[in-house]
């Protein structure tokens, strides 16, 4: 091929792209599509279940207080630390549940898959960021919380190119 | 000039001739590394490449952890290509825990694995496109990797650092539906950059900035240590997917891409090749993995190994990744060594580098395929 020809197909390649819709996702007017409402963990099985690895979830009245989540996550971030809580639990006698650093946590899910209880799972939430490092320090009552993620994109892909529509 | 000088010492004789150029730390064109150049007017005449500016004590650290906590950290070093950088090791304590994997974990770890080497591929790609001035090259992989990150997500649940290969298998099942999604995704990436050949390979402005530039010969190739990309470009077929294969590898049909020049744009289309490689292992593990089944076998808490070591290598997005793993009947590890191919691809850039252009050097560091958080570890 000679020199003229391959830099006008080269030209031309790139051309075509201007009649093609945009790929780009417009974070954060647009939002992806997880699959599923968090990673979970089932310990019957031993076997997680798929789902996006962000923000936990605490459900407190499957919580005991057991540290087991503490201890995963001492070799991996030391982001888990148990605090007491007010409430009484008949199964958490000694009023103590995780309370999460998110400045610290890399967000590995090994205290979910350490946890035997079905207490501590993960959601879609993402968007943690804080004008403070006290304000990435997750309380049990603040993990409790469901949290609202609007997603609504997804990868479409058709005859004439991807588009996250 | 004439100064009296104290007895014992003499000055040096300077070259004028020869000047001394630090590229990097900082600089774009270097990533996390120095390189030394001496040049002569505009030609290199000596190079040093310097390493360690990342070092984050990964092989330390992993002294310190369990088997399973070692997951997280150990994959931090090339995060694009996470998978990969932990496959050894997840080989390795199987083989002294004595775990046998179920076959549907084998080739999740292959799909994931394929999809981490696409991913890393393009990012490298992107980067080396900006390096030589085609900012378009810079955008279109850096858009289209878009369509394996979001596999991934789905399948691990982490856009990178995926924590997802575990002793024993996967962390979690694929989620429903996911065969046909991957397979859409993973045919229009295909598509996607069969079109690079028109703007990026077949380019005739690409060709004559990179071909017959930093030729490295298949023996200095082999006398180097080099590996990889670097060592196939250069006319030696070796992929350790084929040579030693792991998983489900031998049952999977795919080929190596060797090319004979083992110049700069050689060494950056191999990688092109490899990734149109990568997606026909996919669809094929797609095709042949069973339906349902078992992903991962339950360990008990805080395993031990035995009074043993045990090296397992991988072929990662920059060649050999080998993880070297003695144990001492603790739930740590004694000693972890990774030995990773970034670092023994550097060992080239010296020899690659003397008698090119300095506009040169850009193309040439970066076709080696270094990382250079990997290389530091
Ligand atoms: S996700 Fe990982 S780092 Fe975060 S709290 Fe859990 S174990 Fe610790
Ligand atoms: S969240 Fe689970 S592992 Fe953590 S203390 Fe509660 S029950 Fe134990």
């Amino acid at each position: 091929m000679n020199t003229a020809t391959g830099i006008i197909k080269a030209l031309n390649s790139g051309i075509k792209h201007l009649a093609i819709k945009r790929f780009t996702l417009r974070y954060p007017e647009e939002k992806l599509k997880f699959v599923g409402d968090g990673y979970q963990f089932d310990p019957s099985t031993g076997v997680g279940i798929a789902g996006y690895k962000g923000r936990h979830m605490l459900f407190h009245d499957h919580c005991t207080g057991c540290q087991l989540c503490s201890i995963a996550c001492e070799g991996v971030a030391e982001a888990i630390a148990m605090v007491k809580v007010p409430e009484e639990y008949k199964q958490n006698k000694k009023a103590i549940m995780p309370q999460i650093d998110y400045g610290k946590c890399v967000f590995c899910g090994l205290c979910v898959d350490a946890c035997p209880f079905y207490a501590l799972y993960m959601t879609n939430d993402y968007e943690l960021s804080s004008f403070s490092k006290e304000g990435l320090i997750y309380t049990p009552a603040q993990l409790q919380v469901k949290p609202f993620v609007s997603q609504d994109s997804e990868i479409k892909i058709t005859d004439r190119g991807a588009t996250h529509g | 000039m004439n100064k009296e000088l104290p007895p014992g010492l003499a000055l040096q004789k300077v070259d004028e001739r020869i000047m001394t150029l630090n590229v990097g730390p900082q600089h774009p064109g270097s990533g996390h590394m120095r390189i030394i150049v001496q040049i002569d007017g505009d030609f290199i005449v000596a190079c040093d490449p310097d390493p360690g500016y990342v070092h984050r004590g990964e092989e330390k650290m992993a002294e310190y952890r369990n088997y399973i906590t070692n997951i997280p950290h150990l994959e931090r070093p090339v995060i694009h290509d996470s998978c990969n950088v932990l496959y050894p090791y997840v080989l390795g304590v199987e083989e002294l825990l004595g775990i046998e994997v179920p076959e549907r974990a084998k080739y999740i770890r292959v799909i994931a694995s394929e999809l981490n080497r696409c991913v890393y591929t393009m990012y490298w790609l992107a980067i080396y496109g900006i390096f030589l001035g085609h900012s378009t090259m810079f955008m279109w992989p850096a858009g289209d990797r878009e369509l394996l990150i979001d596999l991934l997500e789905k399948m691990t649940g982490a856009r990178v650092t995926h924590a997802h290969f575990v002793p024993g298998g996967v962390r979690n099942d694929l989620p429903p539906n996911f065969e046909d999604v991957c397979l859409r995704q993973v045919n229009y990436f295909e598509k996607r950059i069969k079109e690079y050949a028109a703007i990026f390979y077949d380019n005739p402005i690409l060709i004559a900035r990179t071909a017959n530039t930093g030729v490295l010969s298949r023996e200095d190739a082999i006398r180097l240590g080099t590996t990889g990309s670097v060592l196939r470009a250069s006319g030696v077929d070796y992929d350790l997917r084929k040579k030693e294969p792991y998983d489900v590898y031998d049952e999977l049909d795919f080929q190596t891409n060797v090319l004979k020049e083992g110049d700069s744009y050689a060494r950056s289309k191999i990688p092109w090749l490899d990734m149109m490689e990568s997606c026909r292992i996919i669809r094929h593990a797609l095709q042949k993995m069973p339906k349902s089944g078992s992903v991962r076998v339950k360990l008990k808490p805080n395993p031990k190994g035995g009074d043993a070591s045990v090296y397992k290598r991988v072929e990662s997005g920059r060649g050999s990744l080998g993880c070297y793993i003695v144990s001492d009947k603790k739930p740590e590890p004694y000693r972890v060594k990774l030995s990773v191919g970034s670092f023994r691809n550097l060992i080239a850039l010296p020899y690659l580098l003397k008698g090119e252009k300095l506009g040169n050097m850009p193309s040439v560091y970066w076709s080696l395929n270094y990382w250079p958080v990997e290389a530091d570890r």
